[in-house]
């Protein structure tokens, strides 16, 4: 009977893991974003002069 | 007298409001809302040349009104346009919702037919990057692409077409046809400074505008950034959305070469949205140089000559920025 309830408490201790590690992985590429869309250097600058350009 | 009649006084038609009565060539503003009590305190803060009237979709036109501005949530343009029309006077529209727009440009005959210019879309983005995107196409010899994206919101009626927006299916212009798919997932969208990379999803939105003003584009793109979460406090004090950023990018072959130009704007959403309708209807009320006067329901990659747009709009506070490094495809 112990050694099956500890059996159990295992696995669900498992699965806790694998939903946390999951969890940790989907949450990290919602925050990254799929990218890919640039331009990732250079800067911007305001349009001016008579053909705001 | 030039006279305009502004239909919504929510974030966007407010400060459109104050846009118009500052504009030299406008002698007087009626003013029309729902809600009779922001009506009335609108009025009483824009002074003698500011009048509250009773007017709601559906209602015939008030007599001596020279265009109509109207900034109203998505879907209750339609019968205010349809009057104006019938009116034989001109409309500035931030309607921004594809569903809405579809109605609207259905009056395109009866506009051109009246001989009235109806443009729609009239904000940051509809509005100032079709405007941007007529700007960077006239530096190319042949336009491949354009993608354009928007981050921010003008008020609660802003959120829920955007949300509605980026949860329904999608139909983008590729390779000259109209294509259906489901919503996309987000890609990071690169805005100028402070607001940065913020992820965005592909939507139908105004699309059809663009392609209207481009009919030889073969790829165009619209792009939305991800709405505020609901929250309590939000649904409570609602959520104005603050700053907003828009980006344009027009591929294509100049020189003999494939290049892209890059076009951005960071403003407060409703604070952009309201000048450029409130440029757009002085112009078509032709209190602005150059005035406005071709019939058709249009959005403004259409409507508008660029540079005095982008000229009065920067005399306005409302400045484009152009992106200067490696644009990569």
């Amino acid at each position: 009977m112990c050694s099956i309830h500890s059996r159990v408490v295992k696995v669900f201790k498992r699965l806790l893991l694998v939903l946390g590690a999951a969890g940790a992985v989907g949450l990290l590429a919602r925050l990254r974003g799929k990218g890919g869309v640039p331009p990732t250097s250079g800067g911007w600058r305001e349009l001016e002069g008579p053909e705001f350009r | 007298m030039t006279t305009a009649l502004v239909v919504g006084l929510g974030a966007v038609g407010t400060r459109a409001a104050r846009q118009l009565i500052d504009t030299p060539g406008i002698a007087r503003i009626l003013l029309a809302d729902r809600d009779a009590e922001q009506l009335a305190e609108v009025a009483d803060a824009f002074g003698a040349d500011a009048q509250a009237i009773d007017f709601s979709p559906g209602d015939p036109l008030p007599g001596d009104i020279d265009v109509v501005v109207t900034a109203l949530p998505a879907g209750v343009d339609h019968p205010v346009v349809t009057a104006a029309i019938a009116a034989g006077v001109p409309v500035a529209s931030s309607e921004e919702e594809h569903d809405a727009l579809e109605q609207l440009r259905a009056l395109d005959p009866n506009a051109r037919g009246a001989g009235i210019a109806v443009g729609v879309g009239c904000g940051l983005a509809p509005g100032l990057v079709d405007a941007l995107a007529r700007h960077a196409a006239s530096m190319f010899e042949t336009v491949d692409e354009i993608r354009v994206a928007r981050t921010g919101w003008a008020g609660p009626a802003s959120v829920a077409t955007v949300r509605y927006e980026r949860r329904v299916p999608v139909r983008t212009w590729h390779d000259r046809t109209w294509r259906e798919d489901h919503p996309h997932s987000d890609s990071l969208v690169w805005f100028p400074e402070p607001i940065g990379a913020r992820d965005c999803r592909t939507v139908t939105g105004a699309t059809a505008l663009l392609v209207d003003a481009f009919p030889d584009v073969a790829r165009i793109g619209v792009q939305l950034g991800e709405p505020p979460k609901r929250t309590r406090l939000r649904r409570r004090f609602g959520d104005e959305g603050e700053w907003g950023a828009a980006r344009v990018e027009v591929w294509g072959r100049r020189d003999g070469a494939f290049d892209c130009t890059v076009y951005g704007v960071v403003e407060r959403t409703a604070v952009a949205a309201g000048a450029v309708l409130a440029v757009v209807g002085a112009q078509l009320a032709g209190a602005l140089q150059p005035p406005i006067d071709r019939p058709g329901v249009q959005g403004l990659g259409s409507l508008v000559d660029p540079v005095p747009f982008l000229a009065e709009l920067a005399q306005r506070g409302v400045r484009a920025a152009a992106f200067e490094g490696v644009a990569v495809a």
